[in-house]
């Protein structure tokens, strides 16, 4: 971890996530609110507080997590952060650099049709807006 | 009173329940709505990206169609839809960056004068609590309801600036001035996993069996919420998790303007009771 923290690749991925997210991860203590509030912690494969921890040390492994397309965007952890952090900007930085890759998670076709053809409409703008490229 | 409304996307089809009720209940209490002339989907979601300006197109323009109306205020319902306008709004008011940038792409000179309102604060604070209890004449006595908050409605306190984020009470109000019996339970702004519903299912059955044990082991009859796709989710839920689980206790979800409207005593079948999956209307019937 210590020589993935000195590489080039780590410095870039944590300065790219600051930049679209505005957050400053480093101020995280790592208490663990926001994974004891998250929606989606049990489904989740790595909590929030991880993930908050894999993106102070630029782990490029933060991007390949199910965590981020679990995240319902429901801002508890944002709004219970001691310190401060707006999580769910952090998580939305790693769901965008995917997103603009090409990397998505939700696809129309996928869905089921007794789903598709009785869901409020909201629904589909929100799911695809968070989880479609 | 007139007061520009924007109903959103979803509020025209499958929530036309809440926008019927919502229209009608706040006519019958002297607030008339009058839909903007033009408008499109607010776009669902707050873009939480720094840099995605056209995330919050749609909504700067609904908010800059807003003030060529006259009052000052755009009345929205929907959770989703007022956490948006409202937001936006909050970015154009205090972000002279974006607030350029959006208005040179849509040719407007809009500065954030508009002030999104939710029903619920119009109950409050302009028509007043005292106001509806006396229009309140159907007797709902006895009627125990659990309010549902959800999370857009109420986060992020500093900028949606609602009520207290962790335990709001301006539905609870409402309901005791109906005359109904407000039941207190732990998860009334736990998220109901929202639109992974598409994505992660298991998610959205385990969120909203959570949220709707906890209430009706506090003795709910019924939930009320102001989000069409909370409604969706915690009405839509219930005949799967019953499947899974013989012992689950069904309860009807509705929208809370749908039990005002039936405080009001407006014609029932003008409030889309026929339209929820767990059928409210034995329930309402004697009430």
């Amino acid at each position: 971890m210590a020589k993935d923290l000195s590489s080039k690749i780590s410095r870039d991925l944590i300065e790219h996530i600051k930049e679209i997210s505005g957050q400053n991860a480093n101020l995280c203590m790592q208490c663990g609110t926001c994974s004891a509030s998250c929606t989606g912690r049990e489904i989740m494969d790595f909590s929030p507080r991880m993930v908050m921890r894999m993106i102070q040390l630029g782990n490029s492994k933060a991007l390949n997590l199910k965590s981020m397309w679990v995240c319902s965007t429901c801002l508890i952890c944002t709004a219970r952060c001691p310190r401060g952090i707006d999580i769910a900007r952090l998580m939305e930085a790693l769901r965008v650099i995917n997103l603009r890759q090409g990397r998505e998670v939700l696809v129309a076709e996928k869905i089921p049709l007794e789903l598709l053809t009785e869901v409020p409409q909201m629904a589909l703008t929100s799911g695809f807006r968070k989880l479609s490229a | 009173m007139r007061i520009p409304y924007f109903p959103g996307c979803t509020l025209h089809s499958k929530a036309k329940g809440l926008d019927d009720s919502t229209r009608g209940s706040l006519a019958a209490l002297g607030i008339e709505l009058t839909e903007l002339p033009q408008w499109t989907c607010c776009g669902t979601v707050f873009p939480l990206a720094q840099d995605n300006y056209i995330g919050m197109v749609a909504a700067a323009r609904i908010l800059a169609n807003a003030a060529k109306e006259e009052g000052g205020k755009l009345v929205t319902v929907c959770s989703f839809c007022y956490h948006v306008l409202k937001r936006v709004n909050y970015v154009i008011k205090n972000n002279l960056e974006a607030r350029k940038k959006l208005n040179d792409y849509l040719e407007e000179n809009y500065t954030g004068e508009i002030e999104p309102v939710h029903p619920l604060e119009i109950c409050k604070e302009n028509v007043g609590l005292d106001a509806i209890r006396e229009k309140a004449t159907k007797n709902l006595k006895g009627l125990k309801v659990a309010c549902y908050y959800g999370c857009m409605l109420v986060r992020p306190a500093s900028e949606m600036n609602f009520d207290d984020p962790e335990n709001p009470t301006i539905m609870e109000e409402l309901v005791s001035a109906i005359g109904a019996e407000v039941v207190e339970y732990s998860y009334k702004t736990t998220c109901c996993g929202s639109y992974q519903i598409l994505y992660d299912n298991d998610l959205v059955m385990q969120k909203v069996e959570e949220i709707l044990n906890s209430a009706t082991a506090k003795g709910a009859e019924a939930i009320i919420t102001s989000c069409p796709l909370c409604q969706f989710n915690l009405d839509w839920s219930q005949e799967k998790i019953l499947q899974k689980n013989a012992g689950f206790q069904k309860i009807p979800v509705l929208y809370f303007t749908q039990l005002l409207g039936l405080a009001l005593e407006l014609p029932q079948e003008s409030l889309g009771l026929d339209k929820h999956y767990v059928d409210p209307r034995p329930l309402l019937v004697g009430a």
